[in-house]
């Protein structure tokens, strides 16, 4: 009996010489979905814990769809009688985490139902565990075998940040995090997914967004404060690691969300955070992003005064007691939104402030001359000075020059190609290759999220619109040809920067 | 007398009120200098000194009342008799002619009466042109007895009266002449736009175009607009010296003299021109040329500037201070134009040198205004403002040029305005997929005021959520 199963189990073979056209594939992996779906969960419960087990039996690499199929079994009937199994370092809980780790990319596509199951598994028993952080490797490790861009949004992304947040593993969060979220799952026709002989969803060049969609079963359905709270506490998490720049970056995706006239709270949350972190990471709080909508900037400024007036104290580098002021007088506030620790930082980071200012104008200045004008002592200014230094946050040196009995000497390096932050022209070309790279991508990016627009309901409906008006008028079909030509080979990048200003 | 006039209530308060109080002696003759002009800005200039000089005050507000008791502007005679009693009280002038002032103020209540009736009658009689002289009558009255405010509406009603665009023109210069007496330059401006673009014949327009470039430097100096006013009043015909009346107005001594426009041009020239400008559209240019033979020193300091030597300039200049302060239009913006020529001054110093020695600076640059204490903090703020590219060394007491490495800034600056620009790409692709998913928050409906919080209560859940992690990382 179990043999029969195993039989059936193995019937599709994705390496069969007949499965090599994508299509073939396409239909065969839709098929034996059909199949293993068919069977009964006590099939697979068959031939448990003996060497015809299916589990040993199928390879997680070459038969993840049918290895899928019965692990999800497994656990769920493990999960009702002997929850031993699933404890991390037993069988199954092993055989869970190799799975994860090995399974084959293209076959998952197919059964996302199973792959979700599986990950929300790993979670949910590494909590019943107590131990949570048990979780994040196997499902980060999930996700990009999945989508090595992790760029489409799924309920699990959002899990898993949380899970990050909530065992304090930022650094671990941060490979999720540092890539773009390029696409959100949407309906996508059938039609288009399955007939094609280039977009079938076993294609190799197929994008993320395409073969996680709504119906894939790989997300859940999301909603938007799911996709904002995962940029807030994304934004937290780069936080944690001190990027603010990072952080702020993280923040702006949930400001520029498209409202009408209207606010939520996580969009205010995300801009109170937002007009702290743009004064650490040494930014204007005055300039938003462009893509913002008016009615939105004025409410946020709104409601978020107090904010601002924090921002504008610090703005004021000479002014440290105002902005102490300023923190004592909104205490209250702080508290309430969470902020505290942001605010606090904010008072250190002046200091550091007033000093990267102070190379803008001085070449080389008696720490005593600092000393006085903050009003502290020499020997303290002269530890955060080199702290500053040590941390690479300060491109100086200090001295110390006894020749005018002044102290200690902080000298700035006025050439940028000197002093210990320089950069050599090498690295230099380095990061703009690295990021014509990045400009690269988006640009693929950009033109799958044009296709994905231009097979929407919508857009159909207005060409068909808009070539009833043509044909109308003599002219006939021009909309179509319009929308392809706009992303032909060579002058595709002179285009995006055109959209982008 | 003239000693103690500083310590009088007068000048005391005036201090007190922060305006400008200068106690040295004037290079110029009083009654030379006033001698000059005629009109409103007679009075307004004596007045004008008197209240900031405390060497002429006396002689000024002597002359300035008697000025007054030609006129028939009661009010300002009062004032300025009651300004001078203050400061020298014992003065035969400090007296209030109480017995000139109510007459004078009956005569004026029955001219004003006269001319009220005058023009209801010619409005009676729809005649235009009796309508348009009668309005005229009444401005030139208003202006006369220093009313500037219905002086001006009583022009502005001469205009659907105006047949002729001479008579547009007319009406336009005496709305300028009073508008100045205001001092209201952006009425000033407008009207000079006016008087330029009315139409009339061409040897008429070449009478006023002297005119309208000399009272738009004006207007522009007034507005702290050095850079125009210095190209209106170098543009000046020399023919503004020797021009006819106009609207009855003899520009060149009712509103600037010759040497006001080198003055002033001068000035705001240096303040906004670097050096070859100055030697090509100042020193080069003939017609300026005219002006500045007029005011010799104003024409050494422009000379001292092109040929770098700075300090020179500044002490020409400097030498003149208590002069200008004591010019009516110019004591206002004379800080901001001379501290724009000193900064200029430092600038361009510096250029050639890649490092200078503080003192030497300090020894070029006496600190004079008294805004900075040492030289130090001048350049300092001046490095902050962005006006001057260099660094100070404390510790060495130099001013270094700042190397520059042009390949590693345009390097640097195409990176950041790469990543600025994936930013912003970024976002807006966020937000298409955002719109294309049907995301978008929207207000409720029927709750309109709450609207904008609408998820007040969910975002409270939420910061409260935040707030727990905020404080397991340490941030709270």
């Amino acid at each position: 009996m179990s043999a029969e199963i195993i039989t059936s189990l193995l019937s599709f073979q994705p390496d069969a010489p007949e499965l090599q056209q994508k299509r073939e594939y396409d239909k065969e992996a839709r098929e034996f979905i059909k199949l293993v779906n068919g069977l009964t969960p006590a099939t697979f419960l068959k031939g448990a814990d003996s060497p015809q087990d299916p589990l040993n039996v199928l390879d997680p690499a070459t038969n993840s769809i049918a290895y899928a199929f019965t692990l999800r079994h497994r656990i769920e009937a493990a999960n009702k009688k002997s929850a031993d199994q699933l404890r991390p370092g037993a069988s199954l809980w092993n055989k869970l985490v190799l799975f994860l780790e090995s399974f084959d990319p293209v076959q998952m596509r197919y059964a996302g139902e199973q792959w979700r199951k599986l990950v929300e598994y790993v979670e949910l028993v590494a909590r019943n565990e107590g131990a949570p952080a048990l979780a994040i490797a196997p499902i980060r490790s999930a996700m990009f075998r999945l989508d090595a861009t992790t760029g489409t949004f799924t309920s699990t992304h959002l899990r898993f940040i949380q899970l990050c947040m909530e065992t304090r593993s930022y650094k671990a969060a941060l490979p999720v995090l540092d890539n773009y979220i390029h696409s959100l799952p949407t309906a996508i026709a059938k039609e288009t997914l399955e007939d094609l002989e280039y977009s079938v969803v076993a294609a190799d060049s197929v994008a993320s967004g395409e073969f996680i969609n709504l119906k894939s079963g790989h997300t859940a359905v999301i909603s938007l404060t799911d996709l904002q709270e995962y940029y807030v506490l994304g934004a937290m998490a780069y936080l944690g690691e001190r990027q603010f720049h990072d952080a702020l970056h993280f923040l702006e995706h949930v400001l520029v969300t498209p409202a009408n006239n209207a606010l939520n709270g996580l969009m205010l949350e995300a801009y109170k955070k937002w007009v702290l972190i743009s004064c650490l990471a040494d930014k204007s709080h005055k300039t938003l992003p462009r893509t913002m909508s008016s009615t939105a900037v004025k409410n946020c400024r709104n409601a978020a005064k107090a904010y601002e007036a924090l921002a504008e104290a610090f703005q004021q580098v000479d002014n440290l007691p105002k902005l102490k002021a300023q923190v004592n007088a909104g205490s209250d506030i702080w508290a309430e939104d969470g902020n505290t620790g942001l605010v606090e930082e904010l008072l250190d980071h002046q200091n550091r402030a007033y000093l990267s200012r102070l190379s803008r104008t001085y070449s080389a200045i008696p720490v005593s001359n600092i000393a006085r004008n903050v009003g502290s002592s020499a020997d303290q200014v002269t530890a955060f000075v080199d702290s500053l230094i040590g941390q690479g946050l300060l491109n100086a040196h200090l001295e110390t020059k006894d020749k005018s009995g002044a102290g200690a000497v902080l000298g700035f390096y006025l050439d940028p190609t000197q002093g210990p932050l320089a950069k050599t022209e090498k690295q230099q070309q380095q990061a703009l290759l690295e990021q014509t790279q990045r400009t690269n991508a988006l640009a693929e990016q950009v033109r799958d999220a044009d296709y994905r627009l231009s097979i929407t309901k919508e857009y159909v409906g207005y060409l068909k619109r808009q070539k009833k008006k043509n044909g109308a008028g003599g002219g006939g079909g021009a909309g179509v040809d319009a929308m392809d030509m706009g992303y032909e080979d060579g002058d595709l990048d002179e285009d995006i920067m055109g959209d982008v200003r | 007398m003239a000693k103690d006039a500083a310590d009088t209530p007068f000048f005391q308060k005036r201090k007190s009120e922060g305006q400008i109080v200068v106690k040295d002696p004037p290079k110029f003759d009083l009654e030379s200098y006033i001698a000059n002009y005629d009109g409103f800005t007679r009075a307004e200039r004596l007045r004008h000194i008197g209240s900031h000089s405390t060497y002429l005050a006396v002689d000024a507000y002597r002359t300035a009342i008697a000025e007054a008791k030609r006129g028939k502007n009661v009010k300002l005679y009062c004032d300025l008799v009651e300004e001078l009693a203050q400061i020298a009280p014992e003065d035969s002038a400090a007296l209030t002619d109480t017995t000139w002032a109510t007459e004078k103020t009956k005569k004026v209540e029955a001219e004003k009466e006269k001319l009220e009736h005058e023009l209801k009658s010619y409005k009676n009689n729809m005649i235009k042109e009796s309508i348009r002289m009668g309005n005229e009558d009444m401005g030139h009255f208003y202006y006369a007895t220093g009313d500037y405010s219905d002086a001006h509406k009583a022009y502005m009603r001469m205009r659907e009266h105006c047949t002729s665009p001479k008579h547009l023109a007319d009406m336009t210069l005496r709305l300028l002449l009073v508008s100045i007496a205001q001092k209201s330059w952006l009425t000033v401006q407008s009207h000079i736009a006016k008087v330029d673009s009315t139409q009339v014949k061409a040897d008429e327009k070449a009478k006023l175009g002297p005119i309208i470039s000399a009272c738009a430097g004006l207007a522009h100096m007034g507005a702290s607009n050095y850079r125009e006013a210095a190209t209106a009043f170098i543009n000046t015909s020399p023919a503004f010296l020797t021009a006819e009346p106009i609207a009855g107005i003899t520009w060149q001594r009712e509103v600037l003299t010759g040497n006001d426009i080198a003055v002033y041009g001068g000035l705001c020239a240096l303040a906004s021109m670097d050096r070859s400008q100055l030697k090509d559209l100042v020193l080069d240019n003939n017609d300026f040329r005219n002006f500045l033979e007029l005011e010799p020193h104003i024409r050494r300091a422009i000379n001292l500037f092109c040929a770098s030597k700075y300090s020179a300039c500044l002490e020409v200049l400097e030498n003149y201070r208590t002069d200008y302060l004591l010019d009516v239009y110019l004591s206002k913006v004379l800080s901001s134009v001379y501290g724009l020529i000193r900064r200029k001054s430092i600038v361009q110093y510096f250029i050639p040198f890649s490092c200078v020695t503080l003192d030497e600076m300090a020894a070029k640059f006496q600190t004079a205004g008294g805004d900075y204490a040492t030289i130090e903090d001048e350049l300092e703020a001046m490095i902050n403002s962005g006006t001057l590219d260099a660094r100070i060394d404390l510790v060495d007491r130099l001013l270094i040029s700042p190397p520059t490495n042009p390949r590693y800034t345009v390097h640097a600056d195409a990176l950041a305005m790469a990543q600025a620009y994936d930013h912003t790409l970024r976002l807006r692709l966020t937000r298409l997929n955002m719109m294309a998913a049907g995301f978008e928050v929207r207000q409720e409906k029927g709750s309109s005021k709450d609207a904008v919080y609408k998820d007040t209560s969910y975002g409270e859940s939420i910061s409260a959520s935040l707030r727990g992690i905020g404080s397991k990382m340490g941030f709270t």
